[in-house]
């Protein structure tokens, strides 16, 4: 039987948010999706983590995930039980450049939570009981990641391209030493000084009431004033080829990248593109090359991740140990673009990014998710929209020469998260430097 | 709770081949789901023979008589949509979900791969290779990664159906033939062992008439039923105790429980997460935040459709506390329980999670696509999908306790101590 015609729909458009304005400074984008019974929201707001003490790093994350286990008026596990009757949930995340906390319900109970939602954000507790809970469930988180070769692998190229002298270098969660020492005071006085309304963004979507979602923001912090500060990006650093040992690993973990521009480069669309034909799809060079023609690997993975302010192209996968080397030399070799992109890796490239768009984007979470990158980055909600056309115009050779300029091999950091006695050796064979890495150091 | 009872339209229909297929109409829905179980897994496979079911999660992909190695995905990407597989014990799944003018071609690319799949030397070889990094990246090189083996060994003979993992053995793989497993394909992938769900913008009409014009082409031929599952012999109450090169020891509890489709399931779900989802729980507020015994609790539910499924309660326990005693501490608090069974607050709670998080799995096209499937296999009927939480909703605090009393019993119950080498 002959193979369909395919007829593919206009462009998707990202919803577009009525954006009010509180008294308070804080910055509403609520997005009306019919059909979503379950609500999500997010408030997100500037504090970067260069503002953490150095010997408490960390406690950005540990005041967020605290936050919830009891305010003044509902101490002791009170708010978390009445959140949760009410079907609700909160997540809060602290980034490097900038914090979330937000949550879901169903959109019929949204009032009600929303009011906790604002008791949180206006009166944590902070028990010294809880803090204490969440500095040693931090640090355990800790070393759950370095015991993970990917988790780990992370780690450490965090660390190679931003170098640890800057806070860009080292977890955003903090290490054992510094998690270590952090007590309830350095809670509240992280979460007073940078959860504030001024300068704070939230986002609401979901099939919402027609009534004023915000009312219970109006409670918020009036007339505080953020105390966040410009973020300062961390200096390039010299490309390394690392190797964190994992004496018993059965598997090497590789992963590259280079940091990169951000969205508003005007190469932004054409790098999305190339990153995507090289690494991102299941038809991209490197995972046909190392996956289905070598068998090297269960599959490799990568593309251009965009920050705030920057963004990091990353490309890796596990591989077979006695092939690690081999699989370096061919990812390296993978970006140097030797052969230019052909018109059809573009196209396919740009119908996936596209056409992908309305799938990526179909629930409540989805939208917020994108919002608040979008909000942190100082973005507006029609930039989506912008890329998306932008994404069209773009032709093979603009990924071509784009790729090439943002990223080649000698620009590019490498780590390996596998046995050092046999990975190192062969890295050396390549030519390459390659330095073992303890992540503890 | 009068909002429980759900309506998405489905209608169901079988095909003259045999296949049966649910067309659940949605016209806001962004793209559209195409859903296929084959009511094949791991279960079904015999000793010495396992990880075939897996494998073919894979060769799916290896091309066939009018689509290349690799073309059926990259197809699917390049026009925006979204495509993969899984496997469990019980079922083999194939998904996409596409733009609303691709859905004859993703009918056409499936019906492609089940009637003339490639099962060529040059792909199973390559597949072996990559199922290996498979095994190695999810399981081998990752710490607890034999966690859920020995779990699932302390309910399980290894010769029983279950008493495997899904990805299976890399020594069967190794000794297969590509007869074994060209036999396996033949006598699963048949029409009468597929169901297809089709989710989102399309007419009941239009998507019989294009699964039909398509899937309808697959020759009738006989496919394997699953055997009868023999269930596992009654063991007593044990303790397992390995040593491991992980962070932290963790304590495991387990108990069978009935399959997944047994009455009593959602009570014993709903009992599992009033002990131990998340920092309101019993299991939390008494040993985390008071006791001063564990630092983490979590509940695990592995249902399984034709034996006994398990359930779990684990913890991860503060410095110098010994996993037996944190495990005694977990059995006092579930013999508590069982006894007084939740308070109307627990179980109210616990409820309005269970809400939230049911309404959520059918937020997305895919993810109903697939509970559709899911309610279809298990429960024997896709319209499950529309009254299951209504059922939920509707247990009193005394079913609760009932299925904690008959299924989570302290005096059953098999432990697997879990210690992490530095703490020995």
């Amino acid at each position: 039987m002959i193979r369909p015609e395919v007829t593919l729909a206009d462009p998707w458009h990202f919803p577009e948010p009525t954006i009010t304005r509180l008294p308070s400074g804080l910055t509403v984008w609520r997005f009306d999706l019919p059909g979503q019974h379950i609500a999500t929201f997010e408030v997100v707001v500037p504090a970067p983590l260069t503002a953490e003490p150095r010997g408490k790093e960390g406690v950005a994350t540990v005041a967020l995930h605290a936050i919830d286990e009891g305010t003044v008026s509902h101490p002791d596990g009170a708010i978390g039980e009445l959140l949760e009757g009410h079907g609700a949930t909160l997540h809060g995340s602290a980034r490097h450049h900038y914090s979330t906390l937000g949550g879901q319900a169903p959109v019929r109970h949204l009032h009600d939570v929303l009011d906790l939602f604002v008791e949180v954000l206006r009166e944590p507790a902070y028990a010294d009981t809880d803090i204490a809970h969440q500095v040693e469930a931090q640090v355990a988180s800790y070393e759950s990641r370095l015991a993970s070769p990917g988790a780990a692998a992370r780690l450490a190229l965090r660390r190679v391209l931003h170098g640890s002298g800057h806070r860009d270098g080292r977890p955003a969660s903090g290490v054992p030493g510094t998690i270590a020492g952090i007590t309830a005071p350095d809670a509240s006085r992280w979460h007073g000084s940078f959860f504030r309304p001024d300068g704070a963004t939230l986002l609401i979507a979901g099939d919402l009431p027609d009534s004023d979602v915000t009312a219970p923001f109006h409670a918020w912090g009036a007339g505080l004033r953020s105390s966040a500060e410009p973020v300062s990006l961390a200096p390039a650093q010299p490309p390394r080829v690392v190797v964190v040992d994992r004496p018993t690993a059965v598997q090497a973990t590789v992963l590259a990248g280079v940091r990169s521009v951000g969205r508003s480069d005007p190469r932004w669309p054409a790098l999305r593109l190339a990153g995507q034909a090289v690494a991102g799809a299941f038809a991209s060079r490197l995972n046909l090359e190392l996956r289905e023609r070598l068998g090297y690997t269960y599959g490799i993975g990568g593309g251009f991740a965009p920050g705030p302010e920057a963004s990091l192209f990353t490309v890796g996968g596990s591989v077979r140990t006695e092939v690690a080397a081999d699989s370096v030399a061919r990812i390296l070799d993978g970006l140097r673009l030797a052969d230019g992109f052909v018109q059809a890796e573009i196209d396919d490239a740009r119908r996936y990014l596209v056409g992908v768009a309305p799938l990526a984007n179909e629930t409540s979470a989805d939208i917020v998710a994108q919002a608040s990158a979008l909000a942190a980055a100082a973005l507006r909600p029609d930039f989506m929209n912008r890329h998306f056309a932008d994404l069209l115009t773009v032709t093979a050779d603009d990924a071509t020469d784009a790729f090439r300029t943002e990223v080649t091999p000698e620009r590019t950091a490498v780590v390996v998260a596998g046995r050092a006695d046999a990975v190192v050796p062969a890295l050396e064979g390549l030519g390459l430097r390659p330095e073992v890495l303890d992540l503890r150091a | 709770m009068s909002e429980a009872a759900l309506h998405y339209p489905l209608t169901r229909a079988v095909l003259d081949n045999g296949l049966e297929l649910v067309v659940a109409p949605d016209d806001g829905a962004p793209g559209v789901a195409v859903n296929l179980w084959v009511t094949v897994g791991s279960a079904d496979e015999t000793p010495g023979r396992t990880g075939f079911a897996h494998l073919f999660e894979h060769l799916m992909f290896q091309g066939s008589a009018n689509v290349a190695s690799g073309e059926h995905m990259a197809t699917i990407e390049a026009l925006g949509g979204t495509v993969n597989a899984t496997t469990s014990s019980d079922r083999t799944n194939f998904f996409e979900t596409v733009p609303r003018g691709a859905l004859e071609l993703a009918l056409w690319l499936e019906a492609d791969r089940f009637s003339s799949l490639a099962i060529t030397p040059e792909n199973f070889e390559a597949q072996r290779q990559v199922v290996k990094e498979e095994k190695r990246q999810r399981y081998d090189n990752q710490p607890y990664g034999d966690l859920l083996e020995l779990l699932m060994g302390q309910h399980f003979p290894t010769d029983h159906p279950y008493g495997h993992l899904t990805i299976g053995s890399m020594a069967d793989l190794d000794a297969a033939s590509l007869d074994d497993v060209a036999g396996f394909f033949a006598s699963w992938y048949r029409p009468a062992n597929l169901r297809l769900v089709v989710c989102g913008p399309v007419d009941v009409d239009e998507g019989l008439a294009l699964a039909d014009r398509h899937l309808g082409r697959l020759d009738a031929l006989p496919g394997g039923r699953r055997a009868v599952v023999p269930a596992p012999k009654p063991v007593g109450p044990t303790v397992a105790t390995v040593t491991r090169d992980v962070p932290h020891s963790l304590a495991y509890l387990s108990w069978r429980t009935p399959p997944a489709a047994h009455v009593e399931q959602p009570a014993i779900d709903l009992a599992l997460a009033i002990l131990a989802d998340g920092h309101t729980s019993r299991l939390h507020r008494a040993l985390v935040r008071r006791g001063g015994l564990a630092n983490e609790v979590h509940r695990v539910n592995l249902t399984h459709r034709s034996t006994s499924s398990v359930a779990a309660l684990l913890g991860r326990p503060v410095d110098g506390v010994a996993l037996p005693r944190l495990a005694e501490a977990i059995l006092e608090e579930l013999g508590r329980f069982a006894g007084d069974g939740p308070t109307a607050e627990e179980l109210s709670r616990a409820q309005a999670q269970y809400e939230r998080e049911w309404l959520w799995d059918l937020a997305t096209t895919s993810g109903r696509a697939d509970a559709i499937n899911e309610s279809w296999l298990i429960h024997g009927s896709p319209d499950h999908v529309n009254l299951h939480l209504a059922e939920v909703l509707s247990l009193t605090a005394a079913d609760v306790a009932a299925a904690a009393r008959r299924w989570l019993d302290p005096s059953a119950v098999q432990q697997l101590h879990y210690v992490a080498e530095a703490t020995r």
